[in-house]
């Protein structure tokens, strides 16, 4: 079974918000007003963060571009009480909004602030996901077919891409990747599965240092820096 | 066991009026709640930064009501404590009642409601890991245990009561400690990581359970002109400066031991940041200070209005403390990077209060007024004469 993981190139990352323009295409997340940012209301999957440190002529910023980070201890998986949130076999940490009763838990137990509330009806447009039609008779678990207010919601590595490469048997990392990866216009983000030994990310990770975020909780998290 | 009790007759025109004014504001906190849940939470305060609003709030401040009101009814019936008797009814009703308010709290936080099934498939759909599914067997348990509590006590078996008595107050205790583990075992937040969040949880249950015990007797008493024999309640008083004491202790220690890092920042700004009015002055002020300092007063403990100040301060106190953990608890931004994080990703949170949150939150309490005074009206929990009269013929009598 792979191991998907990602890793970001902070060196390469120009800090664009590519990905997260890319992601909200498509996966339909809806955009948010300035209203709902200032409320801290609008749904991120994929969000850019700018840290600085230093004082005016030494000051450096650091744009740390920021997706669900996949932990292989997730702590959202923990303490979500129904099952709603889960790992999959292959890493991927999924949010089934079937099951997901809305409790919030796991918005608070996630340590990368990686999870959003949807908390109004978000208007419906079409799917731009050509590989399954928005069908309510399709009674899988993903896509589902109208976003729905109340749950929680989060990145989930573009899992239909993958699986659609699965059954297609095309390569994942190089022919199919996540949205943001295909989208990134630097190629900062590298997709792939970390316990392939011949892919692009164990190469990236081999070859150089790299970091995760908050590593003294940890997390394992799928989701690897490469610092500048 | 000379003690006979009685129903209210519930009959008089302010009974009427209160109960109508309550009816009311419960049907306007149902409107509100489905206006949340048809139109989405954005009408409330919560957002994805303070996930959890004034209903969570809520919710455990009732839950630490009603498991401290338990565990002091099991005073009479399981450590003989016979004075208190004429009110350990009261206690076991009032315990029943706060634990539904809390359920009802809780489901008008989920995000889903109609899903709320989903908690209490136990092994089954839930995920046992989960300190929420894990409560949700306790306080299932718990009003259950509450109901079979009440029933024997009205069937005055009294072997029985005993045993059931021993279990309730254990699975309160448990019950509240569960709550405190909701938050105290989420290492993410520094505010709530702390192991001695279930006891802390559990002192600050048993204090305002007590006071609210207190002033829910005294009120009874005089509202239905019966006499009330005062030393009751300030034997209750001695206990209550214990217990505010040992809660005292132990926030201090939680709030000391904050303040060392690596959770000093979010502790520092919970007590210098915007929220501090509500950590310094009703959390400490007016559940530990004030009431300290007037049960410990000559004079002012000696009488029955300063012993109730006392109790309303604490039963406001406690709920400033349950605001001041919930609220700033995961406002405070999570350090992803070190560094400064520029723009609202490195920015606290705020609470707006919004009118339909307030409503929601206002009916919550209006339907358990409500419940309690059908309760009254229709379950014999008030003893019939407080004064000495109460002897086995006066039971038979009546």
């Amino acid at each position: 079974m792979p191991r998907w993981g990602m890793v970001i190139d902070l060196d390469k990352c120009v800090g664009c918000q590519a990905c997260s323009t890319a992601c909200k295409n498509e996966n339909n997340v809806p955009h948010g007003s300035p209203d709902e940012q200032r409320l801290r209301r609008d749904i991120y999957w994929n969000k850019v963060i700018a840290v600085t440190s230093g004082k005016y002529p030494r000051v450096n910023t650091e744009l740390i571009s920021m997706p669900c980070m996949h932990c292989d201890h997730a702590p959202c998986v923990t303490v979500c009480p129904a099952k709603a949130t889960y790992r999959r076999e292959d890493g991927i940490i999924v949010q089934d909004f079937r099951r997901c009763i809305g409790c919030k838990y796991c918005i608070v137990a996630c340590p990368y602030g990686a999870r959003s509330f949807n908390s109004k009806e978000q208007e419906e447009e079409e799917y731009h996901r050509p590989d399954l039609p928005p069908d309510r008779n399709v009674w899988g678990q993903w896509p589902f077919p109208t976003r729905t207010h109340g749950v929680v919601e989060k990145c989930t590595f573009c899992f239909h891409r993958i699986d659609q490469a699965i059954k297609e048997g095309k390569k994942i990392g190089t022919e199919v990747v996540p949205a943001c990866v295909e989208d990134c216009p630097a190629e900062a983000r590298k997709f792939g599965d970390l316990d392939d030994t011949h892919s692009e990310v164990s190469r990236l990770l081999s070859s150089r240092g790299w970091i995760r975020l908050r590593e003294e909780l940890d997390t394992k998290c799928k989701v690897y820096y490469l610092p500048r | 066991m000379g003690l006979a009790f009685s129903k209210i007759d519930g009959k008089s025109r302010e009974f009427y009026i209160l109960f109508i004014l309550l009816s009311v504001f419960t049907l306007i906190g149902f409107i509100s709640f489905m206006v949340s849940y048809i139109s989405g939470h954005h009408v409330l305060g919560s957002s994805s930064i303070i996930p959890w609003g004034m209903p969570i709030t809520i919710t455990i401040y009732l839950i630490g009501l009603s498991a401290g009101s338990l565990i002091l009814s099991a005073l009479t019936y399981v450590f003989g404590k016979e004075e208190y008797r004429p009110i350990a009814r009261l206690a076991v009703f009032l315990a029943i009642i706060l634990i539904f308010g809390a359920m009802i709290g809780i489901a008008l936080d989920l995000g889903r409601p109609e899903k709320s099934w989903r908690l209490f498939m136990f092994f089954v759909l839930n995920n046992m890991r989960s300190m929420f599914a894990l409560n949700g067997i306790l306080y299932g348990g718990y009003f259950l245990i509450g109901m079979i509590y009440l029933g024997a006590i009205f069937a005055e078996k009294h072997n029985f009561i005993k045993m059931m008595g021993k279990i309730a107050i254990f699975w309160a205790a448990l019950v509240h400690m569960g709550t405190g583990a909701i938050f105290g075992f989420i290492a993410t937040r520094p505010i709530f990581f702390s192991p001695i969040k279930p006891f802390e949880f559990l002192a600050a249950a048993m204090v305002s359970g007590l006071a609210l015990l207190m002033i829910a007797v005294v009120a009874i008493f005089k509202f239905t002109k019966r006499n009330l024999n005062e030393d009751i309640i300030f034997s209750l008083s001695r206990l209550l400066r214990v217990l505010i004491i040992v809660l005292a202790v132990m926030v201090l220690v939680d709030k000391l031991t904050h303040l060392y890092s690596p959770h000093r920042e979010p502790t520092l700004w919970l007590l210098t940041g915007p929220y501090s009015w509500i950590f310094w002055l009703l959390q400490v002020g007016f559940a530990y200070i004030f009431p300290l300092l007037i049960l410990f007063h000559p004079q002012y403990s000696k009488t029955l209005k300063g012993v109730m100040v006392a109790a309303f301060l604490i039963v406001i106190g406690i709920f400033g403390e349950r605001f001041s953990l919930v609220i700033p608890g995961t406002a405070y931004p999570l350090p992803f990077y070190p560094g400064k994080i520029e723009g609202i990703w490195g920015m606290a949170g705020s609470f707006p209060i919004t009118p339909v949150e307030s409503f929601m939150s206002l009916g919550i309490f209006t339907l358990m007024g409500l419940l309690f005074l059908v309760g009254l009206k229709n379950l014999e929990l008030l003893p019939v004469d407080e004064m000495g009269q109460q002897t086995s013929e006066v039971a038979k009598k009546t």
